[in-house]
């Protein structure tokens, strides 16, 4: 049996994660399967901003959870390396989307869609908290 | 900080505006010469991230660095949901699709209200 107490903060955490983006995840799912999202129905109007809205509303939602845990978090260390892996990850988020920005402004390279950019960035601080905890070991 | 922004993000600053003037940045190039406008462009941001990035780490005193911290981490959680929120309004044709080039200045533009918003709490 662990001995170890986890913090309260990542408790609160989990929790919203598991009531409030999954089941967001789960709309989402549903909306995409039934074909609003891709355009079966075309949406137009009211329901086009409903359907916009439930399709971001999953990865908004979790950008406000870590902001709260961020609040919340009394461990100063644990806090400290995800912020410093969220720094490195929006530094390499923004020199790569300049950089093929202004390729494809003066040199036509292929146009990378902006929803790539919350991609790029999750991929990043997750490699960023990998690298950091390996660091702090 | 000043130095850096002064002997290197300065002459990058004054490269670019020379070529966009000159005209060489705006499709006057061809090929494998279009690509210096391009790269001298990106140099500019990529330039300045680090020189952020060396201040943080050097600076001394924690209360400037943690309100430079969450000025970023507000610009980091607002420009992540103005793109994420502007992607699903374009896949659905409410809006016209944001380029990749304006990432950067909307970042900037968040993160410097939010400095002073902290600046002004903190006063």
């Amino acid at each position: 049996m662990s001995g170890r107490v986890g913090s309260p903060a990542k408790y609160r955490f989990e929790d919203r994660f598991l009531f409030i983006i999954v089941p967001l995840f789960v709309l989402d799912g549903i909306l995409g399967i039934w074909g609003f999202h891709y355009h079966h129905l075309h949406p137009a109007g009211a329901l086009a901003v409903f359907c916009a809205t439930a399709q971001s509303s999953p990865i908004i939602a979790f950008i406000f959870i870590i902001g709260l845990y961020l609040a919340e978090e009394k461990d100063e260390f644990q806090k400290s390396v995800l912020v410093q892996s969220m720094l490195w990850a929006i530094g390499a988020t923004l020199a790569v989307s300049t950089f093929w920005g202004s390729m494809e402004k003066y040199s036509q390279a292929p146009h990378m869609d902006i929803a790539w950019v919350q991609f790029l960035f999750c991929a990043v601080m997750i490699v960023a908290i990998g690298a950091n905890r390996w660091r702090y070991r | 900080m000043e130095d850096r922004m002064l002997f290197i993000g300065m002459p990058l600053l004054v490269a670019n505006i020379a070529l966009a003037i000159w005209g060489i940045g705006y499709r006057h190039l061809h090929a494998a010469g279009a690509y210096l406008p391009a790269i001298l462009f990106a140099l500019l941001g990529v330039a300045f991230i680090v020189i952020f990035g060396l201040y943080l780490k050097e600076e001394q005193d924690e209360f400037q660095r943690d309100l430079w911290v969450q000025a970023l981490l507000w610009g980091i959680g607002a420009t992540l949901t103005v793109i994420t929120l502007w992607g699903s309004l374009v896949e659905f044709e409410l809006a016209k699709g944001l380029k990749l080039i304006f990432v950067f200045p909307l970042f900037m533009l968040i993160t410097c209200i939010a400095r002073l918003v902290l600046k002004l709490r903190y006063r």
